[in-house]
């Protein structure tokens, strides 16, 4: 496939993406912020994002896993998660804490480990994506250096 | 300087791209010129969000910091370095935002603060304010609420 079809192929895929709401106009600014000066930026957040995304997922899974389930400690990994999906413009993640918040502002186990459910899907979908999307980008840069 | 599309009946696609993503970059980044140099700390203990609002900083021209937590945001002000702005989120590990703004308002530091943080509800954003951020935002921070606090910060 030549450059001016992946970069196509790239613009279509992060679109759908935007269409489906898993990523929204925030997504466009970090964008927006790589440059000669930082080439890899979109890359490496989305790198941080995941690793930060699934550590506090895990530990929200093993503080549900309690039988007395500690919700101000639930609340700040909650917080912490919403917080950077809204920051790195994962819409649909960002919306499925807003659900866990809910159910912890409730003291609702039941109603967290749905929610939390959710949010895994909503992670792996994300992640998913995440991954084509990087891999697409790769390909460019590599047929882009390859022509120089 | 504008993006030129080279001679020719049509452009490329990837000439379209290049321009289209220039223009992209610059309706979304809102460009400003700051005549001053400006400082900022960043408080946030997620790793992503601080890199991102120091890195949006940045593309302002702000000279930033960054620190994960709230006693370690104390300490910086406290140690005698001054910042034009400090960006704060509520949940703070070690000590959470809330008490950090109050003690950083009780040691006399009069600069901008930035509450911004996932937290939405109204009560969040009266503590925050009660406490001493000037503005509070609901995050993403983005250059639609950063711009003109920037330019009033550069005397625009």
């Amino acid at each position: 496939m030549d450059l001016a079809a992946l970069k196509t192929q790239l613009k279509n895929f992060v679109q759908s993406m935007f269409e489906e709401g898993v990523l929204d106009n925030q997504f466009s600014q970090i964008q927006a912020l790589q440059d000669s000066t930082n080439p890899n930026f979109v890359e490496e957040v989305i790198t941080l994002f995941c690793n930060d995304a699934e550590r506090i997922v895990n530990e929200i899974n093993r503080n549900l896993g309690y039988q007395n389930v500690d919700f101000s400690n639930l609340d700040s990994y909650v917080h912490q998660l919403k917080g950077s999906s809204s920051s790195i413009g994962a819409n649909r993640l960002k919306l499925a804490c807003a659900n866990l918040r809910q159910a912890s502002d409730e003291r609702n186990k039941e109603g967290c480990l749905q929610a939390l459910q959710l949010i895994t899907c909503e992670y792996c979908l994300l992640r998913r994506k995440f991954q084509a999307l990087l891999h697409l980008e790769r390909s460019i840069v590599e047929l882009e250096t390859n022509q120089k | 300087m504008a993006p030129t599309l080279p001679s020719g009946d049509q452009a490329s696609d990837q000439d379209n791209w290049d321009n289209g993503r220039l223009a992209r970059k610059r309706q979304l980044l809102t460009e400003i010129v700051l005549r001053n140099r400006l400082t900022a700390l960043v408080v946030d203990g997620d790793t992503t969000c601080r890199v991102l609002e120091q890195l949006l900083l940045r593309s302002y021209g702000v000279q930033t910091q960054g620190v994960d937590n709230g006693r370690d945001a104390v300490a910086l002000i406290a140690s005698g370095v001054k910042f034009n702005l400090i960006i704060i989120d509520m949940i703070l590990p070690v000590l959470n935002g809330l008490e950090a703004t109050r003690q950083i308002r009780d040691m006399g530091v009069h600069c901008k603060m930035l509450g911004v943080t996932a937290c939405s509800g109204e009560s969040e954003r009266q503590a925050f304010l009660a406490a001493g951020v000037d503005v509070f935002i609901e995050k993403p921070l983005d250059p639609e609420h950063l711009v003109p606090i920037l330019r009033e910060l550069d005397g625009q």
